[in-house]
């Protein structure tokens, strides 16, 4: 009784589930990372010393005659790039979390308690910064509080642009598949993934307030307004191409930027607000900010969602980004937001998606 | 394996083709959830590949590392139990995995205790003998021995109630 009990165990968990390609690709990066080399034995080590020795001084005698002989040009500087540490977010006062992928990094730090530091493409707060999505490898997952993974799907690409509905229910997402960008809504919990449009633009969706819509640019440059209860289409009237949407945090007003600057669309009503120089846009205290840049410091003109001008101020250094709180500026390397500062970035470094829920 | 402890990354990323499969089935196998399996097989060659140059490399590396994951799963498996004692099922979507196996073993290995089901799994899914199993959850081969004799019995006996009804 017992081998044939024994048996059928082996058979059942032979049968198990197969672990999904994404997943071992990101444990595989994240175990490579985790390598740390041995330092090779001391036997032998006299020898190797004076071997290399040897062949130094024969490169510097070989070096040194063809130099004389005008055959060589020595170069300093052109070392591989070491890699780049991720920086240490702080922590806002009244946010609830940071986000932001430095040189292909994700740093995100979260009041609910996480700290976690992964290479992703694209990464996005939900609601209160409770979780964080995040594309790694060819997969959108999902991260919990405790820095654990709560979901992981493979969407068979890299994710280039990710989106939280502001209920928290429903994520859209950009994913860059063999020649095209594909858009796709997906719960918050990890199901019911839809494919909503086979040919856009990398171009991160924006929510309606009231999640029941979100906008995003098509594969012909143009902003579409999708409403997931009609599951229907409409197409914005500005022209193309579209590089950014923004709605409004309450109400429906949109916010674009195209060839010709940012417009603001509500309720149909169409109205260009800046010329093409803009540094970043966004909604500030439900105003739409649109940063202009000047000589060290850049304008920050607001207008209110029906397009009224609403004064503007100054914001020292380079607009990064406008949250719904606080404008995000880069003093020589310090990322800052308000008076607090957010991490310091290598020179020449690249920030994406940098976000504070 | 001694290539990988210089830190070749090729060489590891051999290593972890090799046993990813193993490691992700036996963490899938005692969590009974692919979004636990995939993070418990995950942290466990992230902290063997971290140790790699404490590991012995004259012993075998497939069970010193599913002593991580194993130990790795049952820390969490306990310490979710902690934080919501109610709300978690021990093995919430292993039988939809499973759906078209043996469903009534099945069922009956997820009612096995933990610290039980742990050793049946690593016995008979992956493949440990008891020894290994002793060696990898810090026990007496002895208590490894009981744990297992005491799991087939019990499942002998929801198999057999099973039958009956």
């Amino acid at each position: 009784m017992s081998s044939e009990l024994e048996r059928r165990l082996e058979g059942l968990f032979a049968q198990g589930p197969e672990p999904e390609p994404g997943a071992a690709e990101e444990a595989r990066h994240r175990a490579l990372r985790a390598l740390r080399p041995v330092a090779t034995p001391h036997r032998g080590l006299r020898a190797a010393v004076l071997a290399f020795a040897g062949v130094v001084v024969l490169l510097v005698i070989a070096a040194g005659s063809l130099a004389a002989a005008g055959a060589l040009h020595v170069s300093i500087g052109a070392k591989p790039k070491p890699a780049r540490p991720t920086p240490h977010l702080t922590l806002p006062k009244r946010a609830n979390g940071v986000a932001a992928i430095v040189d292909g990094r994700l740093s995100v730090v979260a009041r609910g308690g996480f700290r976690s530091e992964v290479a992703a493409s694209a990464a996005a707060l939900s609601p209160r910064a409770l979780y964080v999505a995040a594309g790694i490898g060819d997969s959108l997952v999902a991260m919990a509080p405790d820095g654990r993974r709560a979901w992981s799907r493979p969407v068979g690409g890299k994710v280039v642009a990710i989106a939280w509905a502001p209920d928290g229910f429903q994520i859209a997402y950009v994913v860059h598949t063999g020649q095209r960008y594909v858009l796709h809504v997906i719960y918050g919990n990890g199901i019911h993934d839809t494919l909503i449009d086979r040919s856009v633009r990398a171009v991160r969706p924006t929510w309606r307030a009231d999640s029941l819509a979100f906008a995003y640019v098509g594969g012909g440059g143009r902003a579409i307004v999708y409403d997931l209860g009609h599951q229907s289409r409409e197409v914005v009237a500005v022209d193309p191409p579209v590089t950014a949407v923004a709605f409004a945090p309450s109400g429906d007003a949109l916010a674009l930027r195209g060839t010709s600057g940012v417009s603001l669309v509500e309720q149909s009503a169409f109205r260009h607000i800046a010329a093409a120089d803009v540094e970043a846009f966004g909604w500030l205290h439900g105003r739409l900010a649109v940063a202009v840049p000047g000589p060290g410091s850049a304008v920050i003109r607001l207008f209110a969602p029906d397009g009224a001008s609403r004064g503007s101020f100054r914001a020292r250094g380079i607009v990064r980004a406008i949250t719904p709180r606080l404008v995000v500026v880069q003093r020589k390397q310090d990322v800052v937001a308000g008076q607090t500062t957010l991490f310091a970035i290598p020179r020449h470094a690249t920030i994406r998606g940098l976000e504070i829920g | 394996m001694r290539r990988a402890r210089r830190g070749d990354r090729e060489a590891a990323s051999l290593l972890f083709r090799r046993y990813w499969r193993d490691a992700w089935r036996a963490a899938y196998a005692i969590t009974g959830r692919r979004s636990l399996a995939d993070d418990v097989a995950a942290d466990g060659f992230e902290r063997a590949f971290a140790a790699l140059g404490r590991f012995d490399d004259r012993r075998p590396f497939g069970p010193w590392l599913h002593r991580i994951v194993a130990n790795r799963a049952l820390d969490l498996l306990r310490a979710e139990r902690r934080l919501s004692d109610e709300e978690l099922p021990d093995t919430p979507d292993l039988a939809p995995a499973h759906a078209t196996g043996d469903r009534g073993l099945l069922a009956a290995v997820g009612d096995l205790s933990l610290e039980r089901r742990v050793v049946v799994v690593l016995r008979y899914g992956v493949g440990m003998t008891p020894k290994q199993i002793a060696e990898a959850l810090d026990l007496p081969v002895g208590t490894v021995n009981s744990r297992l004799s005491r799991a087939l019995e019990q499942l002998r006996e929801m198999l057999e109630v099973e039958h009956v009804e």
